[in-house]
C-alpha cells in the first residue's frame, strides 16, 4: 500500500494571514488563537447537544429527540439532531487538535458551518413552536441553554477555522490494489444508499399527522451538508471519486445495483416508493431539459409540455375508458410512440431557433408551452380530458402480471409500487447512459461550441441549424419517455401538472444541481421534489420560499451544486474569464446598420 | 331579414374593438416598462407584470384600510389617492427588485438575471397571495370612475363604459408624457444615452446605475398605475393578473420594437385587439384566445424580432 499524500501548501504554518473583507480586524485578532478557538467551539457544540434545547414541551407533543425537559429523564440520550451536533463537535476538536492534518482549518470550517446551520434550524423551530422567545427563557428551572451554546459553538468553529487561514485543498494520489478498491467503493456506495434511505424517510411523512418532518429533514440535511463539506475539504471525495473514475465500469454497474436495492432498505414501503418513482421521472425529465440547457446553450421555459404530450399520448393509447382513440397497446410500443411524438413536437418547438436567439428563443418556448396548457386544460380534439384529466390509466403489464402489484419472494415482501421503481431506476440509467455519450460526442461536442459561441462554431464548419434542432428534439424524447411513465405511475394525467411554474422547477433543478452535469440534474431534481414533500406544514410558504431560493442561488452560486468540470475551468481562469461569459461583457454590443 | 342580421354583426364587431381598445392600452401602458427596462439593460423582467399587480394590491390596501369610507367612495378623491398609491408602492417594489436581484448581475451570464427574474416573479406572486388577507381568491375591486357608459345608437348597442374611456386616454397621455420625458429632458437624454452606450456615457458624466434606478421606477409606477386602472375596470383582481397580462405586454413591447414607447403603445393596442376579435371570431372563442396571442409572438419573434418600429436587429448572445 502506498501512501504519499501531497498537500500543494507546506506543513509549516504560514506567517499569520492577513485578511481582508468585512471582518478582516476580527479574523486577525483571532489568528494567533486558531487552534484553541476551534477547538473552544467544538467542546461548544459538543456541550451544546448535551444541554437541554426547551424548557417545555411543545405543542404537538415532544419534540422529536429528547430535545425538552425530557432530557431530565434521559439525560444521556442522544440521537437525532443532537447525535448530529455531537459528532460534528466531536469531529471539529480531534481535526483541530490534530496538526498534521492537511487542510485542517477548510475541513473544520465545513464542520463549524453544519453546526451552524443545524443549531440555528433546531433553535429556530423549538422557539417558534414554543411560543417564542419568551418560552426559551422562562422558568421551570432550566434555561434552554442548548440551543445557544451549540449556536455558539458553531459560530466559533467558523470564526477559528476561517481566522487559522484556509489551505488549498490537498491532493491524494494513493493507490491500492485493484481489489481493495473495488471493495471500498462497494462499501461506500452501501454507505451513500443508506445515507439517501435516511434523508428520504427523516422525519417520515409530512403533513398533519407530523409537524415535525420538514425540520427534522432540514436539520439532517444540513449536517450532511457539513460533514460533505468537511469530507470535500479534506481532499478524500476528490480522492474517491478519482478511484471510481479509475474503475468506471465497476463503478457504473455497483450504483445502479445498489439503487436497485433501495426497496431493501428503510425506505421500502409504498409511500417512499412512490416520491422515490416520482423522483425519478423528474430526474429523467431534468436530465433531457440539460441537454437543451446544460449542453446546447438554449434556454427552454416550455419543456415540462414535452413530459405533458408523453403522457398524454400514453394515456390515449393504453386503454383508459376517458381516451377517445380507445387502443390498448403494450406499454413498451406505448413508450416508444410516446417518446417519438414528443419528439416532433421537440423538433417544431426547436425549429425557431434557426431565427431566434437568446432571451426571444426563452420567450418562443414559453409560448409553445402556454400553448400547450391552454389547449390540454380545453380538452383539445377530446385527447387531454380538460379539466376532468383523463383517469384509470391503467397500470403497466404483461398479461394477468401488473407492475402495481407487490412482490413476495419467500419471507422477503416487496411493496406496492416497488417493480415501477426499479423501472424508473433503469430509465434513469438508460437516459444518463444517452446523455453521457452524447455529451463526449462529436454532436455533443457541437452543442457545446454552440453554447459558447455561436458565430465561431458555425464558422469551424458547424451546421447550427440542424444540430440545435436535435438538441430539441433529443431532450424532447426523454422527456416524452419519462411523461408515459408517469402516466402509468400516477393512473391519472392532468393538464394541470404541466404549467409554466413545473418548467420553472425543471430548469432550476437543472440549475441548481449544475448544468451540464448528470449528477446535478439528478441531484436538483431530487433535492425540489422531495423538499415540497417534506416541508408540507411548510407548504403555503413553499412557492415564496422557492422564488427566493431561485435568486439566492444566481447570486451565490450560478454554478451549481456540482458544477461542470469543463465550465468551472473557464470561469476560474483569469485569461479565458471573459470569454466565459456568456453575454458579451458590461456593454450591450449592436450592429450598427 | 338580411339587414337586421347585419347591424347585430356590426355592433358585436364594433363592441369588440372597443374592448380590444381598451386592454390593449392598459397593456400598452405595461409594456412601457418591459421596453424601458429591455432598451437599458437588455433584461426581460419577468417580474414587471408582477409588478403590475402588486401595484393593484397597493391600491386596494389604500382604499380598504387607509382611506375613511367617505373619501374613498367618492371618485374624484379615491382615484387620483388610489392611483398614486398604487403607483408609489409598485414603484417601491420595483426600485427594490433592482437594487437586491438585478443590480448585483450586472455583469453576470445572461441567463443569471433571467432566472433571476422568474424567481422574482414566483416570489412576489406568492408573497402576495401568503400576505395580503384574501389573496388567495379573487378580490372585488371598486370602479373608481363615474358609474355608466357611453351607448353609441348602432344595431343593438355599442356599449363603451366611462371608466374604459378613462383607461385609455390616461394611458395615451401618459405615453405621450413618457416620450416628451425621454426626449426633450436631461434625464431622459442621459437614459438614451445609457441605452445606446452605458460605458460611454459614464464617460459623459452620466451614472448608470441612477439611470437605471431612474427606469426601473417609471416603469414600475405606470405598471402600478395601470393595476388600479384594471381593478377599476374589471372590479376584480387576482394574483395571477401579472403574469398574464405580463406576458401579453412583453408581446406587445416586441411587436412594436422592444425600447421603442411608441411602439409598445401600438404593439399594446394590437395585442388587444387580436385578444378581442380572435375571442369573438376565430375557432375555440374565448377560451383560446390567449392562445392566439401567443401564435401572434411567436410569429413576430420568428419572422420580425425587430417589431414594427425598431430599425436595426441586435446581436443577442
Amino acid at each position: 500500500m502506498t501512501a504519499t499524500a501531497t498537500p500543494e501548501t507546506p506543513a509549516t504554518p504560514a506567517p499569520a494571514p492577513r485578511h481582508t473583507g468585512r471582518f478582516a480586524r476580527l479574523l486577525d485578532a483571532a489568528a494567533p488563537r486558531s487552534t484553541v478557538l476551534m477547538i473552544v467551539g467544538g467542546v461548544l457544540t459538543l456541550v451544546g447537544g448535551y444541554l437541554p434545547w426547551a424548557t417545555f414541551v411543545l405543542n404537538e407533543g415532544p419534540y422529536p429527540e429528547k430535545a425538552t425537559l425530557n432530557f431530565f429523564v434521559d439525560p444521556f440520550g442522544v440521537t437525532g439532531f443532537r447525535l448530529h451536533l455531537v459528532i460534528l463537535g466531536l469531529a471539529a476538536i480531534v481535526v483541530a487538535a490534530l496538526r498534521r492534518i492537511p487542510a485542517r482549518h477548510r475541513i473544520v470550517r465545513g464542520l463549524g458551518i453544519g453546526a451552524t446551520v443545524v443549531a440555528l434550524i433546531n433553535g429556530l423551530w423549538i422557539t417558534v413552536e414554543g411560543g417564542g422567545l419568551g418560552a426559551i427563557t422562562a422558568s421551570e428551572g432550566s434555561i434552554a441553554f442548548g440551543s445557544i451554546a451549540a449556536l455558539l459553538g458553531g459560530l466559533v468553529t467558523v470564526l477559528g477555522a476561517s481566522a487559522g487561514g484556509l489551505e488549498r485543498k490537498p491532493v491524494w494520489t494513493w493507490k491500492l490494489p485493484w481489489w481493495a478498491e473495488w471493495i471500498l467503493l462497494v462499501v461506500l456506495f452501501v454507505i451513500v444508499l443508506l445515507l439517501v434511505a435516511a434523508v428520504l424517510t427523516s422525519g417520515g411523512q409530512g403533513g398533519v399527522v407530523n409537524p415535525y418532518a420538514g425540520v427534522v429533514f432540514l436539520s439532517l440535511l444540513a449536517a450532511l451538508g457539513g460533514a460533505f463539506a468537511a469530507l470535500n475539504a479534506s481532499g478524500l471525495l476528490t480522492w474517491v471519486s478519482v478511484v471510481s473514475e479509475r474503475h468506471r465500469t465497476f463503478s457504473v454497474i455497483v450504483l445502479l445495483i445498489v439503487a436497485l436495492l433501495l426497496p431493501l432498505t428503510s425506505a421500502g414501503t409504498e409511500y417512499w416508493m412512490t416520491v422515490a418513482s416520482n423522483i425519478g421521472v423528474y430526474a429523467a425529465t431534468a436530465i433531457g431539459l440539460n441537454i437543451v440547457v446544460g449542453l446546447a446553450g438554449l434556454l427552454d421555459l416550455g419543456y415540462v409540455a414535452f413530459l405533458g404530450i408523453g403522457a398524454f399520448v400514453a394515456a390515449n393509447l393504453s386503454g383508459a375508458a376517458a381516451s377517445h382513440i380507445g387502443i390498448h397497446l403494450p406499454f413498451v410500443l406505448v413508450m416508444i410512440i410516446s417518446s417519438v411524438v414528443a419528439g416532433m413536437f421537440g423538433a417544431i418547438v426547436g425549429s425557431p431557433t434557426l431565427r431566434v436567439r437568446g432571451d426571444y428563443l426563452a420567450i418562443v418556448t414559453l409560448a409553445f408551452g402556454e400553448i400547450f396548457v391552454r389547449s390540454a386544460q380545453n380538452n383539445i380534439g377530446g385527447l387531454t380530458g380538460g379539466a376532468n384529466a383523463i383517469p384509470n390509466i391503467p397500470a403497466m403489464g404483461v398479461g394477468d402480471f401488473k407492475f402495481s402489484d407487490s412482490i413476495v419472494i419467500g419471507s422477503l415482501r416487496l411493496p406496492s409500487g416497488v417493480l415501477y421503481y426499479f423501472l424508473i431506476v433503469l430509465l434513469v440509467a438508460a437516459v444518463m447512459l444517452v446523455f453521457a455519450h452524447l455529451k463526449y460526442s462529436r454532436l455533443g461536442r457541437a452543442w457545446i461550441a454552440i453554447r459558447e459561441d455561436e458565430d465561431a462554431a458555425s464558422a469551424m464548419g458547424i451546421r447550427t441549424g440542424p444540430i440545435k434542432i436535435l438538441a430539441f428534439l433529443i431532450g424532447a424524447m426523454l422527456a416524452g419517455l419519462a411523461g408515459a411513465f408517469f402516466a402509468h405511475k400516477t393512473a391519472v394525467v392532468a393538464y394541470d401538472s404541466f404549467r409554466f411554474l413545473e418548467s420553472v422547477t425543471l430548469l432550476a433543478a437543472v440549475i441548481l444541481g449544475g448544468m451540464g452535469t448528470i449528477p446535478g440534474a439528478v441531484l436538483g431534481a431530487s433535492i425540489l421534489f422531495v423538499l415540497p414533500e417534506k416541508l408540507r406544514e411548510f407548504s403555503d410558504y413553499r412557492l415564496l420560499l422557492f422564488g427566493l431560493a431561485l435568486v439566492l442561488i444566481m447570486r451565490f452560486r450560478p454554478q451549481g451544486i456540482v458544477p461542470d468540470r469543463h465550465r468551472k475551468a473557464e470561469l476560474t481562469d483569469p485569461d479565458v474569464e471573459d470569454v466565459a461569459k456568456e453575454g458579451p461583457g458590461p456593454l450591450p454590443t449592436r450592429v450598427e446598420p | 331579414m338580411h339587414a337586421v342580421e347585419e347591424t347585430p354583426r356590426l355592433s358585436t364587431f364594433l363592441s369588440q374593438i372597443a374592448n380590444g381598445l381598451v386592454l390593449g392600452s392598459l397593456i400598452a401602458l405595461i409594456a412601457l416598462g418591459y421596453t424601458m427596462v429591455y432598451g437599458i439593460i437588455t433584461l426581460i423582467n419577468f417580474a414587471h407584470g408582477e409588478i403590475f399587480m402588486v401595484g393593484a394590491y397597493g391600491g386596494l390596501a389604500t382604499l380598504t384600510y387607509i382611506l375613511p369610507t367617505a373619501i374613498a367612495t367618492t371618485w374624484y378623491f379615491a382615484l387620483p389617492i388610489a392611483l398614486v398609491a398604487g403607483a408609489l408602492v409598485a414603484m417601491l417594489i420595483a426600485v427594490a427588485m433592482e437594487r437586491f436581484a438585478y443590480r448585483p448581475l450586472r455583469n453576470a451570464p445572461r441567463l443569471a438575471p433571467l432566472i433571476t427574474a422568474l424567481g422574482v416573479s414566483v416570489a412576489l406572486q406568492e408573497a402576495m397571495r401568503v400576505f395580503y388577507p384574501g389573496a388567495t381568491a379573487a378580490l372585488p375591486f371598486p370602479n373608481l370612475f363615474i358609474e355608466g357608459a357611453v351607448v353609441i345608437p348602432i344595431g343593438d348597442g355599442v356599449v363603451i363604459r366611462y371608466v374604459g374611456i378613462l383607461l385609455v386616454v390616461m394611458s395615451l397621455v401618459l405615453a405621450f408624457g413618457l416620450e416628451r420625458f425621454v426626449e426633450r429632458t436631461r434625464l431622459g437624454r442621459a437614459m438614451r444615452a445609457t441605452s445606446q452606450d452605458r460605458d460611454v456615457a459614464r464617460l459623459m458624466g452620466i451614472d448608470p446605475d441612477r439611470v437605471i434606478v431612474l427606469t426601473f421606477a417609471i416603469g414600475g409606477a405606470l405598471a402600478g398605475v395601470a393595476g388600479v386602472l384594471y381593478g377599476s375596470y374589471l372590479n376584480n383582481i387576482n394574483i395571477d393578473m401579472g403574469f398574464q397580462n405580463g406576458i401579453f405586454a412583453f408581446t406587445a413591447a416586441v411587436l412594436g420594437g422592444i425600447g421603442n414607447i411608441r411602439g409598445a403603445v401600438v404593439g399594446g393596442l394590437v395585442i388587444g385587439l387580436v385578444k378581442a376579435l380572435a375571442g369573438q371570431y376565430l375557432p375555440g372563442g374565448t377560451a383560446y384566445d390567449y392562445v392566439w396571442i401567443f401564435v401572434v409572438l411567436i410569429a413576430v419573434l420568428v419572422f420580425r424580432p425587430q417589431g414594427f418600429f425598431g430599425e436595426s436587429e441586435r446581436v443577442r448572445a
